[in-house]
């Protein structure tokens, strides 16, 4: 099912949307972009910002439960979540999330990860003017999205040719159709041609793929990296499909038990209580960060646990080479 | 409900073991039924700090809910701090246990400091079911005669016909027990190649097995419980990952063909 949104008509579908849920949307914030809930701002579709929408799945903290203690006994309060809906999610983070689905999808669930993810719309934007950085096409994971959304958009010379992905998706398309023109062969045969370019941009990048970075992986120095690795967190935090989280307590005696995003390069993040570390040095932290993309993530899901959205490398402040795994300088 | 919110359990008595060392004996408060096999482990809650995993120290073939608790950090702590009538949050069981069914009848059990207390789950398992398993031995080393467990359940052990050996790396006056690494008490027994539960140190759990494979026993039927730092218990938080596994879902039990590379 697909429909066209005229240009004019985006801002109007959106606001219509936003009576009913959140809607969380790219923005300008201090002239960045960011994804935040979207109040009317002039929407940042130029670039896919540096921090993904993931952290609207996967917050930086967000209650599991509160704990409330009468007399020495506890009462339990599960979080609620709210209805929210994404727009304007790329195609390589979807695809980070439809990862992050299987991992917390798997037995047993991550009910707090799935209960969000249960009540969110994903709106998702194809990239047809690739980034710089970008080695999406190499981790099949881009330009255009192929599945986990409930609309996709691709913008095309009259607007936007409208995709659903999913009956959710179906149904907005029949509900918001005021909005929406009719979709024709040639509609699709623009944004064919249109994703056929962006994969062009892509094609003569340097080999990224994921079989150029597992050579690089056999061959790399780890304790010379992890010299270089400033153990500084940011490539995890801007990762789409980093997921670590570290559970700790707020408050006695009532008080909330919080998840908050984690990151396995820091030094802290496998020491136990007795000061025994099972990844002692930089080296092997960062080595088990690759391995985990490369291959055990791959083992339990099947696919590379790496987009190639390229932002670790945009953040790297130890100017590590992240697909080479060579110190640039 | 989110699988994070725990049971609440009540302290309904403390035994202590060594200065930092207490056995806690635990009272479910919810009626929910709560099964587990030796070598499997539960998340424990004081609430306004924070979980930890605590192996359980007790055989589901008896009562109640055992936790030995070693003071290590400051949750490890906040427990020991506990008093009688005090209430702790658990989740669990987590982990997948000894395989028993998988294990041959003959079991060599070795352990070092307060990696015992999972075993000690798996040998009073076995003194209940005593008739289901064949010749036993249990190695256990300490750093001092004040940091051994469980003594006073060795005589019983031996009752059921397990041969039991202790060691300590450093003994004092009153001691007339062995001095010296775990490894040594192994030559004493005579059961065949079988199978074996190992936990401590991985500096001890690597010696043992190379012993143990020079005995004849196959890699694959030596079974390692592995300590790893944890906060969900559930698999998703990677802080336990060893290779591709996780502690908390696919261990603390691994074979140790599996994982003696990454220990």
């Amino acid at each position: 099912m697909m429909a066209v949104l005229s240009r004019d008509n985006l801002v109007p579908l959106l606001k219509r949307l936003s009576e009913k849920m959140e809607v969380v949307a790219p923005i300008l914030v201090e002239g960045t972009p960011v994804f935040a809930t979207w109040k009317g701002e002039p929407l940042a579709l130029e670039e896919n910002p540096l921090c993904s929408p993931v952290e609207f799945l996967l917050p930086q903290k967000e209650v599991l439960f509160s704990y409330v203690q009468y007399s020495g006994r506890y009462t339990f309060e599960a979080a609620l979540w709210r209805a929210r809906l994404i727009f304007g999610i790329r195609p390589c983070d979807l695809k980070a999330i439809s990862i992050l689905d299987m991992l917390f999808g798997a037995e047993p669930h991550d009910e707090a990860y799935l209960a969000r993810r249960r009540s969110t719309v994903l709106v998702a934007y194809n990239c047809i003017r690739p980034g710089v950085d970008c080695s999406c096409l190499q981790m099949d994971a881009g330009p255009g999205g192929r599945e986990g959304f409930d609309l996709q958009l691709t913008e095309i010379g009259s607007g936007y040719l409208t995709e659903a992905g999913s009956p959710a998706g179906a149904k907005m398309l029949e509900e918001q159709a005021e909005f929406f023109s009719e979709a024709r062969e040639e509609h699709l045969q623009e944004k064919e041609k249109l994703l056929k370019e962006a994969r062009e941009m892509l094609e003569p990048r340097e080999d990224r793929s994921p079989s150029a970075i597992k050579n690089a992986m056999e061959k790399a120095d780890w304790e010379a990296l992890g010299k270089r690795c400033l153990a500084c967190g940011s490539c995890t935090l801007v990762c789409p499909v980093c997921h670590c989280f570290n559970i700790l307590d707020q408050g006695v005696p009532d008080g909330q038990r919080i998840r908050c995003r984690d990151c396995c390069l820091l030094s802290g993040f496998s020491r136990m209580a007795s000061g025994a570390n099972p990844r002692a040095t930089q080296g092997e932290r960062l080595k088990n960060w690759y391995l985990d993309k490369f291959e055990y993530i791959p083992a339990n899901t099947g696919l590379w646990g790496c987009v190639g959205c390229g932002r670790c490398s945009r953040v790297c402040l130890g100017e590590m080479d992240r697909w080479a795994l060579e110190v640039k300088r | 409900m989110s699988q994070y919110i725990p049971m609440q359990a009540e302290i309904i008595d403390i035994d202590i073991q060594s200065p930092n060392t207490y056995l806690i004996f635990l009272k479910l408060l919810e009626d929910m039924e709560f099964s587990y096999r030796p070598g499997q482990f539960v998340m424990v809650s004081v609430f306004g700090l924070g979980e930890c995993p605590i192996s359980i120290a007790s055989s589901p073939t008896r009562e109640t809910l055992q936790l030995c608790i070693r003071r290590a950090g400051r949750i490890t702590g906040a427990i020991m701090d506990c008093r009688v009538g005090d209430v702790l949050g658990i989740r669990g069981p987590c982990g997948n246990g000894f395989p028993l069914e998988e294990m041959k009848k003959d079991i060599l059990i070795a352990g070092g400091g307060s990696g015992f207390a999972t075993l000690r789950s798996l040998i009073n398992y076995i003194v209940d079911r005593r008739s289901e398993f064949g010749q036993v031995a249990v190695a256990y080393g300490a750093r001092t005669p004040q940091d051994l467990y469980f003594m006073q359940e060795y005589k019983g052990w031996q009752q059921a016909g397990i041969d039991v050996g202790v060691t300590v790396d450093i003994g004092d006056e009153s001691w007339r027990g062995k001095v010296g690494l775990v490894t040594s008490l192994i030559d004493n027994f005579t059961l065949p190649p079988g199978s074996a539960a190992i936990c401590g140190p991985s500096v001890m759990i690597n010696a043992v097995a190379k012993k143990l494979m020079e005995r004849g026993f196959d890699h694959a039927d030596i079974y390692v419980s592995l300590e790893r730092h944890m906060k969900c218990g559930v698999g998703k938080c990677e802080h336990c990952m060893i290779g591709p596994y996780h502690a908390c879902q696919d261990g603390p039990v691994f074979s140790y063909d599996k994982v003696k590379t990454v220990i």
